[in-house]
């Protein structure tokens, strides 16, 4: 059940927050051990937290709402493992600001959501606590590294979920699990409370059902107030044929379609070419490695066995880059954003595939687009990167299916534009209905007060 | 004016010394998984070095 419904439906008194809160408990314990979203259920504490909101006469726009938040974001009280073998025992002294926020506003948080270990990868299959299942294929990744955030809305184990993004952590499990992720403006969410991969890219957002379901936890979490209303008639938006050109030929098709619907519904499409998008990825890294290396650093020296191989591997690669690449790093970024800045003139919004690929298959490190095989940490990194290091708003939403997995569009605004994203999107899915579809696993939750 | 540069590719031994300087102490076959990420990144990064304006300053700063 989408955010917005059920906040209507427990302000009219149709469910108790205990009953919303139970029944999602109920189907994480029925659905969870095939899905692995969740690293820790905050069972008793969730239900607790619920009867002592219906004594509440303050209520707030997320009351009695069961959300959950991925594992490197600290619930005083409750294990941040960030999926790690590091973390497994660290019990969080404080509420991350966003959590303050959600609960401020009447949520309950259920739990805390499998990861990419240390939030350092796009798979969600190295977490220390088992790889999280793609709802829509259980074989498959949910990409990462927000996997289990991804997992949990498309499961309905949640209502809604936050994960956190440095370099496309939102967007690919949102792609790869049918639902809608926005990563913020880097800067626009607080990180407080938020285990850190890289500083300058980091940060915290949404994934839920619906571009309408993000405005409302983006406007809990970052004190915003987004209006939907007003369509995308006028709306010029930027087509990135270059990303289109790479992604696999049924995926572009799939985004072309729904490019094709933004048109009918008024707005206006033109192709556009993103300066230095090739060297985007690259400059990325030179930011984010030396950034993770350094907030890694002390476990580096004194945990380096308990990462697994992959993580161990960037945060190495990070520590050991020439001392002047960060700089290098910056003075670059600094070069792409003038370059983006000035497309942002001529256009309102960016649109590309979220991914060029549909999920893959747990334990598959390649992917074949257009006749190549190709690592598929570097396959994403195109779709990916340039928006994070020039610190835009992004949001994935689903848009159609090639072979039953879900295809994402990725729209890219101006920096703290979210409104303009939101609204393409909320647009977007009035229109359609892929948004709405669900993975073939039991009936969602229903509305009904639980009867187990 | 545009700078050129490259760089050279380090050798393990070299990894393992720098590693230590910073009191992190790597298997060596952690060190191969780092050269042969190097040996991808030092040719884009000499690259986007050759082709930066060199008026340009670090991001966040005016």
């Amino acid at each position: 059940m989408s955010v917005a419904l059920l906040a209507e439906r427990l302000r009219d008194g149709e469910l108790s927050p205990r009953e919303a809160v139970q029944s999602y408990l109920d189907r994480i314990e029925r659905i969870d051990g095939e899905v692995n979203a969740y690293i820790t259920v905050r069972a008793e504490e969730a239900l607790a937290q619920a009867e002592a909101l219906e004594q509440v006469r303050e209520r707030g726009p997320l009351w009695g709402v069961p959300l959950a938040v991925k594992d490197v974001i600290d619930v005083a009280g409750a294990h941040t493992t960030a999926a790690s073998r590091i973390l497994a025992d660290n019990i969080a002294a404080h509420d991350a600001e966003v959590v303050e926020r959600l609960q401020r506003a009447g949520a309950v948080v259920l739990g805390k959501l499998n990861t990419h270990e240390f939030a350092y990868g796009a798979m969600t299959t190295s977490s220390h606590f088992g790889p999280a299942h793609n709802p829509w294929s259980l074989d498959r990744i949910c990409g990462g590294s927000s996997g289990g955030s991804g997992a949990a809305v498309a499961a309905d184990l949640a209502a809604g979920t936050l994960g956190t993004d440095t370099a496309g952590s939102i967007r690919i499990p949102s792609c790869f699990c049918g639902v809608t992720g926005l990563r913020p403006s880097t800067g626009l969410v607080s990180n407080r409370g938020v285990v850190p991969v890289s500083w300058t890219l980091d940060t915290v957002g949404p994934i839920a059902r619906s571009a309408e379901d993000c405005a409302l936890l983006l406007d809990v979490i970052a004190g915003s107030r987004t209006e939907l209303v007003g369509g995308v008639e006028g709306l010029r938006v930027g087509v990135v044929d270059a990303l289109l050109g790479r992604a696999d030929p049924r995926v572009a098709a799939t985004v072309q379609a729904a490019i094709d619907e933004l048109a009918a519904l008024g707005a206006i499409v033109e192709p556009t070419q993103v300066p230095l998008l090739d060297e985007a990825g690259t400059i990325n890294q030179l930011v984010m490695l030396p950034e993770a290396a350094n907030a890694h650093l002390p476990w580096l020296r004194e945990r380096l066995a308990d990462y697994g191989p992959d993580v161990r591997g960037r945060l190495l690669a990070g520590l050991l880059l020439p001392p002047t690449a960060y700089v290098t790093g910056q003075r670059a970024r600094r070069w792409f954003d003038d370059g983006v800045g000035r497309l942002f003139e001529r256009v309102d919004v960016l649109v590309a595939p979220a991914m060029p690929v549909t999920a893959p298959r747990i334990g598959e490190d390649t992917v074949d687009v257009r006749g190549q095989t190709i690592p598929y940490r570097l396959a994403l990194i195109p779709f990916n990167s340039p928006w994070s290091l020039a610190g835009l708003p992004v949001l994935s939403l689903p848009c159609g299916f090639v072979d039953g997995l879900p295809v994402g569009l990725a729209l890219v605004g101006r920096r703290l534009e979210e409104r303009t994203v939101l609204r393409a999107a909320h647009a977007f899915q009035q229109a359609t209905d892929w948004h709405d579809r669900r993975p073939p696993l039991e009936p969602a939750v229903a509305l009904a007060p639980s009867t187990g | 004016m545009a700078v050129e540069s490259s760089f050279a590719e380090p050798s393990i031994e070299f990894l393992r010394t720098l590693a230590a300087q910073q009191s992190v102490h790597p298997e060596d076959t952690d060190l191969e998984v780092v050269l042969g990420f190097l040996s991808a990144i030092l040719p884009a990064l000499a690259e986007i070095e050759r082709q930066l304006p060199p008026e340009i300053p670090p991001a966040g700063l005016p």
